[in-house]
């Protein structure tokens, strides 16, 4: 008896454990993400967002946008050809960490993430790299809007929080 | 009822006293002005000769009136900073200020020598400013060929403690037909999110490390022969006051810059954002606590503060208010 309970017990962990993880990745699949060097409209950024998928159709433009949002928050990127290089707009990767239940939400499909991002349409390109699919496409990310609500909602820091 | 009323009233009272106390840290004002190197490489200095030395300063007026890319700049700054909540304090507005300012001063000469005022231009701005961050840019274009680029620098200063607090520059794209004016747009808008954060984080540094200030301390020089060396049981003044410096700074962070008989300056002084009574402090605030120990027992010395006009700097003369 005592056996069959810490067998359920160990069974009970694991399935939480890989139900976690496959929340994750489903919110955000493995991504690359850098700056085009292209000079983007005010109050956004241009960046190049690469997904990495086992089915190349299953990137929809909800998954690249969230991808975007998520590495423009939490990543920063560069581009080495321009030196142009932005930092993280949460101030660092912990970020996510410290406020894992409102980003959780936020990075879930059809979650708020997706609507500060534009895909760029006629951008997308798709290679194979190894077992994995490389999509590959341009996203216009809405970054000042961004700042203003997650600062609204008391989840990154503004110039005036102390004053 | 009335003791129903009488509980609410209590109820509201202790809410809201706490929020009536607590206030906001004070906010420092930014002024944005172009950098020297850029006034010079562009002929908007003047060269006065100033107790036998060459001084070159800047030439806002000239500047502002003569270079439309610069007015362009400012403006684009002063929307992408208000946009954050933070507004800067007008140049324009200010050099019609200064002009005031200046005519009043011609007018001050001293009574025994007939001497005048001796003060730059820069000096004179930051004084009748009274911003705390001075924000310094500058640009230049490149060429090569038929293509142009521009290179652009911003430099925040604190302007009590001349520390850098957040800078940005780079070069940006060169180009075969964007006008010099996009160019310069551009390089502003690109690399503001770079200077803002490193100003995001010199105030966080100041929310956890307290508000950095500078303390200057003088005496009066009226015959009755107070200098910080006098000594009280035993101990120089300059020694007891540095000893409240490190009682009541944060974490005692501060350094005594320069100090002789008659001089004491302290720089780097961390102050608290707010005082016991949850105000928020500046320097003038932090000055009038030393002055009212001074005032106190063995000391007894009588005290004046003269505040620099911003948040960041206070003067306490002893000897007398």
């Amino acid at each position: 008896m005592k056996r069959i309970a810490i067998l359920m017990m160990a069974l009970l962990s694991i399935m939480a454990f890989s139900q976690a993880k496959t929340q994750s990745k489903d919110n955000v699949p493995e991504y690359q993400i850098s700056g085009t060097g292209e000079t983007a409209a005010q109050g956004t950024y241009m960046v190049k967002v690469s997904v990495l998928v086992k089915k190349a159709k299953d990137v929809s433009d909800d998954v690249i946008s969230r991808c975007a949002v998520h590495g423009v928050l939490f990543k920063g990127f560069s581009n080495q050809n321009t030196r142009q290089t932005q930092k993280p707009l949460a101030g660092s990767p912990s970020a996510e960490a410290s406020h894992a239940d409102y980003f959780e939400s936020f990075f879930r499909p059809g979650g708020a993430a997706a609507s500060y991002a534009d895909v760029i349409g006629t951008s997308r390109t798709t290679t194979k790299s190894g077992k994995l699919y490389k999509v590959t496409t341009v996203v216009s990310v809405n970054k000042d809007q961004l700042r203003k609500d997650l600062e609204d909602a008391g989840v990154i820091k503004g110039l005036n929080s102390i004053f | 009822m009335i003791l129903r009323t009488l509980k609410m009233v209590l109820l509201l009272a202790t809410t809201l006293l706490p929020v009536s106390m607590s206030g906001q840290a004070k906010k420092p004002t930014i002024m944005a002005v172009p950098d020297l190197a850029w006034c010079k490489a562009n002929g908007y200095v003047t060269t006065t000769n100033y107790q036998g030395r060459t001084l070159t300063t800047p030439d806002y007026e000239k500047a502002l009136m003569e270079n439309f890319d610069l007015v362009s700049v400012l403006t684009k700054l002063n929307e992408l900073m208000a946009d954050r909540g933070f507004p800067m304090r007008d140049l324009s507005s200010m050099v019609g200020d200064l002009n005031r300012a200046e005519i009043e001063d011609e007018m001050t000469v001293s009574t025994t020598s007939g001497a005048e005022i001796g003060e730059t231009a820069l000096e004179r701005l930051q004084r009748r400013a009274k911003a705390d961050i001075m924000v310094n840019v500058g640009w230049r274009i490149n060429s090569t060929g038929p293509k142009k680029s521009v290179t652009y620098l911003l430099k925040g200063v604190d302007a009590y403690t001349n520390d850098a607090i957040a800078s940005a520059e780079g070069t940006g794209n060169p180009s075969f037909s964007a006008e010099v004016p996009v160019l310069i747009e551009e390089a502003v808008i690109g690399k503001m999110d770079q200077f803002l954060s490193q100003l995001q984080r010199h105030f966080d540094d100041m929310a956890a490390n307290g508000r950095s200030v500078s303390i200057q301390l003088q005496v009066f020089d009226n015959g009755s022969g107070l200098s910080f060396e006098e000594e009280y049981g035993g101990e120089e003044l300059a020694e007891i006051i540095d000893g409240w410096m490190n009682d009541n700074t944060v974490e005692h962070r501060y350094s005594l810059e320069d100090s002789s008989e008659n001089f004491m300056k302290f720089s780097g002084v961390r102050i608290p954002l707010y005082n016991e009574k949850g105000r928020p402090m500046d320097a003038r605030m932090f000055a009038r606590k030393l002055q009212k120990f001074l005032q106190g027992t063995p000391y007894n010395i009588t005290s004046k503060i003269k505040a620099g006009g911003g948040l960041g700097r206070a003067t306490l003369v002893l000897g007398e208010k």
